[in-house]
């Protein structure tokens, strides 16, 4: 490379001075350098000797002074034959040296040439990789614009979430009010059903305690009851068997009198007979006209008063007969009511024996309570079976609401574990996201980090080399394209140092926005966290409130049963008047009409002695046609009974064959009698299709139930499918026979 | 009965207690006419809550609904009465077949000061109302009273009798009826220190085993809060 300065020029005057006194000359290779100085006004090859261009031969000292040009310049050498021949020696000496010194500098030249080549291939190269990084750097511009603009979207992204999760939770603070007031109303109706809760389980105490009471009560009454029965008992029986002794002289008394009856009515007939054949004979005494004597007539007198003095006894004995017979029917009728006394002591006495058995079994339950309350622990008599009760149902209570609590809260956890795997996914997502992403800007960081030192080391190298460059040529024409470099290097630099600062400001932004978005990250969390709590406390308002819901309607259920606390409440019921009051009634009604008959039976009593002050004839006539009238109204009723009986008889067959037609069964009634005494009424039912006399089914009425009774045709495999379809499981016999009768109709047309 | 002044619509705790005791008076016997407790020949036709309303002549009815609505009236003012109960019994076996519950929330501020109270009439009939035409619409779907479907009349029994001799098939198809066909009380649940009147007497609140309950309208004269429930036992056709 040839430097543009010369170099320092050696003062070869001085040294020829020294020379032509007899100094050797400079030996070639010494130390000090031989430069020849060309004019450089004229780059011609150096001239011949004798021209008017001198050469000028110097030698530059080894401390490289500056050559004294001017004086040098203007001594002229002087040579004799001698010197001239030295001198060509010299001059010989030094173009030798000099040929191999312009060898030499042709070699460094090319050397320098090379070098230039390649500090040019490498200029091109650093031009290149100038352009390069330039390229690059506009690369990393736009992927810098392109990530601002991505920043500034993933903020403007990030800042509408924030304002919609800001409006979501402005939202979320209103839902949380109304919750909040929710939660107030339902706490303070849970409160509310509490205390209703407490009021009802302190009604349900007194319940209990009631019923023990009532029970307490039940059992004296049963007692009670016992001794009353038992003595009504021993009362009825020993009524009965006065009655029926009663009952049996009564017959035998009436029995007696009957037959005393008929020798009075007998002998009545014959004295009515004799009467009217002595009649007959005084009639026939008056038509003969025979004076009797005294003595006759006398005794006829005497004979007809005796003979009317027995009929006055006879018609005192019939009069006696006669209330005699209205005592036996009086006696009848009080027999009647004995037997119907009777007849109610007995069914008294079933009565009794049912009322003993439902005491046998009471008395059995009471004794296997008495039992069941000896097992139950912290129980010691029949009172404190309530309390328990109560307090074992409190317990259950308690432990429901417990198990209700626990499994409210499990049902929180897990809702609360299940939000926590959802955030912690989400988070997971999010950090591996985040992590992503810090990997990127990292490797883009460490990429732009390289590069920078990467153009940095090329700088440094750069600036080594040009400073060598410079050191190396000094006075050669690569001056000026080293400075070009220069300035290219100098402008690469600033445009790095540039870039360096760009990219720091690039880095401080990236860290501010991640700092920004972290933090409204944590916001977003703390929201989703307070959005996942509201949403909780929610689930739980929504779960008391269904439980209160469930509480008020098992409370109004309650209410509706009739429930109540037997500490604040007591029921009154209002004596039935009605009741006593119809009762009262009947009592009244029966007596009067019992009045009405004995008042009756006095008249007609009374009448029957009034008029049993007249005459024997009058008593006769009356007695006879009291019997006339008595025996005409009974010819009287008797016909109007047959009447009747024809008519009912017509109506009722005619009735009973279209009952036949029409539903197509015979139907035969009988009344009988279980052995308990209860009547009975049978009805055995036969088809019209049936086709033998043994398809007959018996049906049992008793006080409006209708039961089928089994017999050989019923017990049959077809007709006891139907029984239980139609009369066990669908309780119709309507059904049932309708469907027989379909049934023997088309056995009936088939066959 | 509300205190008329210029405007109508004052309602005083007396007041308040004669309309509800009033309303009892008519629901019980609306109760008896519709559910056949009592024939229908016995009762007669009046005007009331806009409605023509059914009250029983049966002198011995009438007394002890006017003894009973006097009683609750008293209670009422007094604010010692919960509830009403009216509950129809069969007959024969005793067993309770309905309760028709009327459940008595009273304002205890107004009882204890005496402050009066401000409701339109009209609302307050026309709530009336509304209950009164659910107890005659009840009939829908209550269950049919045991006694109203079966034939008692002795008249029928001696005919019936007359011809069991010659085994013949008679039909009953009389229409007469027997005339007191179910027994009705009515219980009152009160509070546990009131003083037990001598025609009172305390009594078991007369349950009815898993019954079934139909909610009916409610009525408030803002002293006292009537709610109606009607509770009957559970039919055997329908279970079928």
């Amino acid at each position: 490379m040839l430097i543009r300065t010369p170099p320092p020029k050696r003062p070869r005057a001085a040294a020829m001075e020294t020379g032509a006194t007899g100094s050797p000359p400079p030996a070639a290779g010494s130390d000090r350098t031989l430069v020849i100085y060309e004019d450089p006004l004229s780059a011609t090859p150096p001239p011949a000797a004798g021209s008017d261009r001198t050469l000028v031969i110097y030698e530059d000292p080894p401390s490289a002074t500056p050559p004294q040009l001017d004086s040098s310049s203007s001594h002229q050498m002087l040579c004799t034959y001698q010197c001239r021949q030295l001198v060509k020696a010299d001059f010989l000496v030094a173009l030798s040296s000099a040929e191999k010194e312009a060898r030499d500098c042709q070699s460094s030249l090319e050397a320098m040439n090379e070098k230039f080549s390649k500090v040019e291939a490498e200029r091109k190269k650093y031009l290149d990789q100038f352009l390069y990084t330039e390229q690059e750097l506009a690369a990393a511009k736009g992927r810098e614009q392109s990530l601002q603009e991505q920043l500034l979207k993933d903020v403007t992204d990030s800042q509408e979430r924030f304002r919609k999760q800001i409006e979501s939770y402005s939202k979320l603070e209103v839902k949380l009010q109304s919750e909040m007031n929710l939660r107030m109303k339902a706490e303070s109706s849970a409160a509310s059903a509490e205390e209703d809760v407490g009021i009802l389980k302190e009604k349900l105490s007194h319940l209990s305690e009631s019923t023990g009471r009532g029970r307490r009560c039940l059992e004296s009454e049963i007692e009670q009851l016992k001794g009353d029965s038992k003595l009504s008992a021993t009362r009825i029986s020993a009524e009965l068997e006065r009655m029926e002794f009663r009952a049996n002289n009564a017959e035998k008394e009436s029995q007696l009198l009957k037959e005393q009856l008929e020798d009075s009515q007998k002998q009545f007939k014959e004295c009515l007979h004799l009467k009217g054949e002595l009649e007959k004979k005084l009639s026939s005494f008056t038509f003969q006209e025979v004076t009797p004597s005294p003595t006759e007539s006398h005794i006829l007198v005497k004979h007809l008063q005796e003979e009317l003095r027995n009929y006055e006894a006879e018609v005192r004995e019939a009069r006696k007969l006669k209330s005699s017979h209205e005592n036996i029917e009086l006696l009848k009728e009080k027999l009647l009511e004995e037997k119907g006394r009777r007849e109610r002591a007995e069914s008294e006495l079933s009565k009794l024996q049912e009322i003993q058995l439902s005491m046998k079994k009471l008395e059995d339950e009471l004794s296997f309570w008495k039992l069941v309350t000896k097992d139950i622990p912290g129980v010691s008599c029949s009172e404190d079976l309530p309390v328990k009760f109560a307090a074992l149902q409190r317990e259950v209570i308690d432990g429901t609401m417990k198990v209700g609590e626990v499994n409210a809260r499990l049902k929180q956890l897990e809702v609360a574990l299940d939000s926590a795997q959802i955030d912690k996914q989400k988070a997971e997502a999010e950090a591996a996201l985040a992590k992503e992403k810090a990997e990127v800007l990292k490797s883009e960081v460490k990429q732009i980090q390289t590069m920078l030192t990467m153009v940095t080391d090329e700088r440094d190298n750069l600036r080594n080399i040009v400073n060598e460059l410079k050191k190396s040529n000094s006075g050669e024409a690569g001056n000026q394209e080293a400075s070009g470099t220069g300035t290219l290097i100098q402008g690469l630099e600033s445009c790095i140092e540039k870039k360096e600062c760009y990219i720091k400001e690039l880095e401080t932004s990236l860290s501010v926005q991640k700092e920004a978005n972290n933090c409204q990250y944590e916001e977003v969390k703390l929201l989703n966290e307070r959005l996942n709590n509201e949403a909780k406390r929610i689930k739980s308002l929504e779960r008391e409130n269904d439980r209160l819901r469930s509480e008020i309607s098992l409370l109004e259920s309650k209410l509706g049963h009739g429930d109540f606390s037997a500490a604040n409440t007591k029921v009154l019921r209002m004596v039935n008047t009605l009741a006593v009051d119809n009762e009262a009634k009947q009592t009244i009604e029966a007596l009067r009409t019992e009045l009405q008959k004995t008042k009756e039976r006095l008249q007609a009593v009374e009448e029957l002695k009034s008029q049993s002050g007249d005459s024997g004839k009058l008593v006769d006539s009356y007695i006879s046609g009291k019997i006339t009238q008595l025996k005409e109204q009974i010819a009287t009723l008797e016909k109007r009974e047959e009447r009747y009986k024809t008519v009912f008889a017509d109506r009722i067959s005619v009735f009973r064959r279209a009952c036949c037609e029409i539903f197509g069964y015979k139907i035969v009634m009988d009344d009988q009698q279980r052995p308990n005494g209860i009547p009975v009424t049978r009805f055995t039912l036969q088809s019209i299709y049936a086709q033998s006399d043994d398809e007959k089914l018996e049906f049992e009425y008793e006080s409006g139930n209708t039961n089928i009774l089994a017999n050989s045709y019923s017990s049959q495999r077809e007709i006891s499918q139907q029984v239980e379809i139609y009369i066990r499981k669908l309780n119709s016999i309507p059904a049932f026979t309708a469907n027989l009768t379909v049934e023997s109709f088309n056995r009936r047309t088939l066959s | 009965m509300a205190s008329k002044t210029a405007s109508r619509d004052i309602i005083t705790l007396r007041g308040s207690a004669a309309i509800v005791s009033e309303f009892f008076g008519y629901a019980a016997n609306s109760i008896l006419y519709n559910r056949g407790v009592y024939p229908e020949e016995s009762f007669v036709k009046v005007k009331k809550y806009g409605l023509p309303m059914l009250l029983t002549q049966d002198e011995g009815v009438k007394s002890f609904i006017a003894n009973l609505t006097a009683q609750l009236s008293e209670w009422l003012e007094s604010g010692k009465l919960q509830r009403i109960v009216l509950v129809i019994m069969s007959k024969s076996t005793n067993e309770v077949l309905e309760r028709w519950n009327f459940s008595i929330e009273t304002n205890s501020e107004v009882v204890e000061t005496g402050v009066s109270k401000e409701k339109s009439d009209k609302e307050i009939m026309r709530e009336i109302q509304a209950i009164m035409r659910q107890i005659a619409s009840s009939i829908t779907y209550l269950p049919c009273l045991d006694e109203t479907c079966k034939n008692k009349n002795h008249f029928t029994h001696q005919w019936y009798y007359l011809f069991t001799n010659f085994s013949f098939f008679f039909l009953n198809y009389s229409d007469f009826f027997c005339f007191v066909l179910g027994v009705f009380d009515v219980l009152a649940y009160t509070d546990k220190d009131v003083a037990v009147p001598f025609t009172w007497i305390e009594s078991d609140p007369k349950l009815i085993a898993n019954p079934q309950m139909v909610k009916l309208h409610s009525f408030d004269t803002k002293i006292h809060k009537v709610n109606t429930l009607v509770s009957y036992k559970n039919d055997e056709w329908d279970e079928q």
